[in-house]
């Protein structure tokens, strides 16, 4: 306990909160954690706490008499957090009712201590750790008495299994919500302010959102920063790795709103500031970005974005191959095939809709295909693409590439289809049986 | 900046620490905790320009995006057999 109220004062007279934040880290090797827990004992630990930070903090640095009461409280709380993460009888769920209290001992330093902004990591430091034991005390309770709880389910009709799963992580984000509310409310000069652990705490929060799929609740936090982001810090001024974590989520959030201009928007600031090194989080970051720019620009990952990523290139490298020859049963394999992994990644029904490209695709081959007209006088020897093209090709085609029987009448029915979705320009003539593309740009955005 | 270098430093105790592998893994189990597709928390807290994605091949990604169709491919399978088809829906019409 000594060593870190000395490690506090070195902290403190740097102004330094991500060193001081480490004085309530749980990450220590054990012995370090049973040091700290045998250097006191429950009777005495406030007055050692007292004693040695009385004694390390001098001279100007002297923390008042409501600082030190404070700062007294929160060290306790930690102790006792760190006797149940000692402990052989512990749970999860024991350890995360001690760390919840050593947040609470730390939200009371701000609220009613005077904490200074300087030490808001030692928010993130518990913020953080309450949310890995929060969702370690979900997983041994649900794996510990799986039978109770099935027995449970058998008596309850409205037992939700899901919610019940993710209990303590529940409780763990209204905890998260108070972090958030006491940076965001913060009403000192900005310099001196807790706004600027917004954003480190807003991704904590979604990621603990995230974790129980719970996306509009994210959505509420983004509302609640949109009307307090007047008056907070520009996002840019915040450490990078703040930002791009926000980008990503803001981006991913618009993503399953099906918003795939604004989702492709901030998942391209996510990429570009992210850090290179970093290639799990920049495949997380091009597994939506790579549907956004399929939907909104019909572009396709190269071979060059993808090669340092196997996995991505299992993901969408068959879908591309198909999309890009316009073999239509060919994506329906591919789909197929990876079905859970899009599914789980919630992408199934964004790239699902990729098959019109790989269907706009085999039209546009058909329409080459078709060749040119016979030069015609007042053309200016300009050749001009055959533009009235049967029906009975059409159901070719796409016979051909979907690997199944269609009918006319089905495929005048895909055809009306792309033309609404304007990825086709022209018009059905029924009575004749054939379609008439427009002379120019038949398929937008191809150059044909 | 600062935290970069706290950050750094916070990397030599780490290594100063696991000296003493006392029950490692109960270790590892308090303190990692990464799952399988959550966005990860990123080894350092800031980092400058240079060593951003955009600055390293990333920017511009023009390059790194390319149409989604393909003109060259005639000469495949099923270029070929689009070709035959087309062509026999040609000759049933002649008929």
């Amino acid at each position: 306990m000594d060593a870190l109220c000395a490690e506090f004062a070195g902290a403190r007279a740097d102004e330094n909160g991500y060193d001081l934040a480490r004085t309530l880290s749980p990450d220590f090797p054990n012995d370090t954690l049973r040091a700290i827990w045998q250097s006191c004992n429950a009777h005495d630990v406030k007055s050692v706490v007292k004693r040695e930070l009385s004694k390390n903090v001098t001279g100007m640095q002297r923390l008042s008499h409501q600082e030190l009461a404070g700062w007294v409280e929160v060290y306790h709380a930690y102790w006792k957090a760190v006797g149940e993460l000692l402990a052989v009888q512990s749970s999860w769920t024991k350890v995360f009712g001690a760390w919840t209290e050593l947040l609470t001992a730390l939200l009371r330093g701000y609220n009613a201590h005077g904490f200074e902004a300087w030490t808001i990591p030692c928010l993130y430091v518990t913020g953080k750790y309450l949310r890995t034991f929060a969702i370690k005390a979900d997983d041994e309770r649900n794996s510990g008495s799986l039978t109770d709880n099935k027995a449970a389910a058998n008596f309850q009709d409205d037992f939700n299994p899901e919610s019940e799963q993710n209990a303590t992580l529940e409780d763990c984000a209204r905890q998260l919500n108070k972090i958030f509310n006491i940076c965001l409310n913060d009403r000192a000069p900005l310099d001196l302010s807790r706004k600027w652990g917004i954003y480190y705490v807003t991704n904590l929060l979604f990621k603990t959102y995230f974790k129980f799929n719970s996306a509009s609740l994210s959505k509420n936090v983004l509302k609640a920063l949109s009307v307090g982001r007047g008056d907070m810090p520009d996002l840019a001024a915040f450490p990078k790795s703040q930002q791009v974590t926000f980008k990503y989520y803001e981006g991913v959030l618009c993503f399953l709103e099906e918003n795939y201009v604004e989702a492709e928007k901030y998942l391209t600031e996510a990429w570009n500031n992210c850090y290179k090194g970093h290639m799990k989080n920049k495949e997380l970051i091009l597994t939506y970005l790579i549907p956004c720019h399929l939907l909104t620009t019909h572009t396709l990952p190269s071979q060059k974005l993808l090669e340092p990523y196997p996995g991505l290139q299992k993901l969408f490298g068959p879908l591309a191959q198909s999309i890009k020859r316009g073999k239509l049963h060919a994506f329906d394999l591919a789909l197929q095939d990876s079905e859970d992994e899009f599914v789980k990644r919630r992408i199934y029904l964004t790239l699902e809709r990729g098959r019109d490209i790989a269907l706009r695709n085999l039209l546009r081959k058909v329409f080459i295909a078709g060749g040119f007209e016979e030069p015609k006088e007042g053309d200016g020897g300009k050749p001009v693409r055959r533009t009235r093209i049967p029906i009975a090709e059409f159901t070719a085609a796409i016979s051909l590439g979907s690997q199944e029987t269609l009918d006319d009448d089905e495929v005048e029915c895909l055809l009306a289809n792309m033309i609404y979705k304007g990825l086709m320009k022209g018009y059905i003539a029924r009575d004749r049986g054939i379609v008439v593309l427009s002379k120019t740009g038949a398929f937008p955005g191809t150059g044909l | 900046m600062a935290s970069a270098q706290s950050s750094s430093k916070n990397d030599g105790k780490a290594v100063a620490d696991s000296k003493q592998p006392e029950q490692p893994t109960e270790q590892k189990t308090a303190a990692a905790l990464e799952e399988d597709d959550e966005f990860e928390d990123f080894p350092v807290d800031d980092w400058s320009v240079e060593d951003t994605e955009a600055a390293n091949g990333g920017e511009g990604t023009q390059h790194l995006w390319e149409e989604s169709w393909d003109d060259d491919d005639t000469s495949d399978d099923f270029s070929a057999q689009l070709k035959e088809e087309l062509k026999k829906v040609e000759s049933s019409k002649r008929r």
